[in-house]
């Protein structure tokens, strides 16, 4: 194959990924948002619609922003096909993208390179058939420890999931932002205090204080590009 | 059967378990196509398999991590709801914080099994689904113009630069939501006693810190994987205990 039948064979390539990508990705979708109506019936208990709106408001307005900076970020470093299979499969920041950087590393595939495209796209679909063995062959040995997880015993373990998230991922973030983090953490904490019947409200909380720590986010790095300049 | 056996009924592993089959023939399809074409182009067949097998060592680690938070999301959520959102979009701290935001929405006190009902369950899971799309959305919606616009302009310059803040905004937009909950803890403490949120995000915090020791200091990188869902469990562990005890 000489270098013009080469780059040809490539982009039909990467056209078939994008249709294939798009389709099969939207039908996922689909059946990720049809699946808790699906289960809602087999369970008589169809999602609260009401409760879904202001949920969703508060959601939105934290992870539609992040999402973006996401995709905009990665998709270069993934190329089309790991960008499809990357999101539609998760775990980027833990898993995907370090695990494309090893591959790549080892191939010495550079950025927007075909080989790129092909490197990227095979470390990731085979990271996620391990990812969904792994967990799959997981939970059928949960199954048997059913009865051991719903002791009431271990219920303040199961109550207590989000502190156990936030702590490990408070003394992460904390340390290296330091200077990010002590603002909004005592303005909420005597805020929190003061009105405690805002504890109810922590969802809609989160928004002026992501917003707070943005902003001084965004000072600090100004001011350290007119440093560097 | 109560409300856990029911969130963990067969039905409910069929509704999942096929979704996560679409995403294995998905990335299968994707794997299959890339091997070919890489062979057609060129490549040599031991780097794309060396591609393959490294790639597969590399997220065997990462992968029981992620186990270990369906582990942690199944007694409030059962088991078949936490496997389909930790094996396609998600990741276990995207998981949590919205699977909480969701439960307060429908008027719990937070994500936690005691309270949960069967309609909290399927509205949680609705949120948690459309919630966390938005990257999916984008990738079909946006990848191909993306992608054919980086590769003609080459403003590589322009690129880094807005990433460089990106991270940047991430961690703060992180650091904003994990103060206002540690508030809240704080404030669950001083008006209604109840110390063991607090108590549990210290010893997370405590836990994290001696991995971070030990991968930073020692050396001992592959901990990494482990370090989030390894120190939840210690701290949901001791939540047992404080609650015992306290």
């Amino acid at each position: 194959m000489n270098n013009e039948q080469k780059l040809k064979y490539f982009a039909d390539y990467n056209n078939g990924t994008h249709t294939i990508g798009r389709i099969g990705v939207s039908l996922i979708i689909i059946m990720l948002i049809g699946a808790p109506f699906v289960m809602g019936t087999y369970l008589k208990a169809m999602p609260d619609m009401p409760a879904f709106w202001a949920g969703l408001a508060q959601i939105l307005l934290i992870w539609v922003p992040s999402s973006m900076v996401e995709f905009l970020i990665y998709t270069p470093m993934l190329g089309a096909g790991g960008t499809y299979l990357a999101f539609t499969t998760g775990n980027l920041l833990n898993m995907k993208i370090p695990c494309v950087a090893n591959a790549r590393e080892l191939s010495g595939a550079k950025v927007g390179t075909p080989e790129n495209e092909i490197i990227s796209t095979l470390s990731i679909a085979t990271s996620a058939l391990v990812t969904t063995v792994v967990i799959a062959l997981g939970v059928l040995l949960l199954i048997p420890l059913q009865p051991v997880l719903k002791n009431p015993v271990l219920q303040p373990a199961f109550d207590n999931v989000v502190p156990a998230l936030f702590g490990a991922m408070a003394y992460r973030y904390f340390r290296k932002n330091l200077n990010i983090a002590i603002l909004p953490l005592v303005l909420m904490s005597a805020l929190f205090i003061a009105i405690p019947s805002l504890i109810s409200s922590v969802g809609f909380m989160i928004i002026p204080s992501g917003a707070l720590s943005i902003a001084i986010a965004w000072y600090f790095y100004k001011k350290k590009n007119k440093e560097v300049n | 059967m109560n409300i856990i056996e029911q969130l963990n009924s067969a039905p409910l592993y069929l509704i999942c378990g096929f979704i996560i089959l679409c995403v294995i023939v998905l990335s299968v399809i994707f794997m299959l196509r890339a091997y070919r074409a890489g062979l057609a182009i060129g490549m040599d067949k031991i780097v794309l398999k060396r591609t393959i097998t490294s790639s597969a060592t590399f997220t065997v680690l990462p992968s029981i991590s992620i186990l270990l938070g369906v582990i942690a999301l199944s007694g409030s959520l059962g088991t078949p709801l936490p496997w389909l959102r930790l094996s396609v979009i998600g990741a276990l701290h995207y998981e949590t914080s919205v699977a909480d935001v969701a439960a307060r929405a429908i008027g719990l006190s937070g994500l936690n099994a005691s309270e949960m009902t069967l309609q909290a369950f399927s509205t949680i899971a609705l949120l948690m689904g459309v919630g966390i799309i938005w990257g999916t959305i984008c990738s079909v919606l946006f990848t191909k113009g993306y992608l054919n616009k980086i590769q003609s302009s080459g403003n590589k310059k322009k690129n880094s630069s807005f990433g460089g803040f990106g991270d940047m905004a991430m961690s703060a937009m992180f650091i904003g939501l994990i103060s206002a909950y540690i508030g809240s803890y704080m404030a669950t403490l001083t008006s209604k006693g109840n110390a063991i949120p607090l108590l549990v995000l210290a010893c997370s915090g405590l836990v994290m810190s001696i991995f971070m020791y030990f991968i930073d200091k020692k050396n001992m990188k592959w901990l990494e994987n482990f370090s989030v869902a390894g120190s939840m469990l210690v701290a949901m562990a001791c939540a047992v205990l404080f609650g015992l005890f306290l």
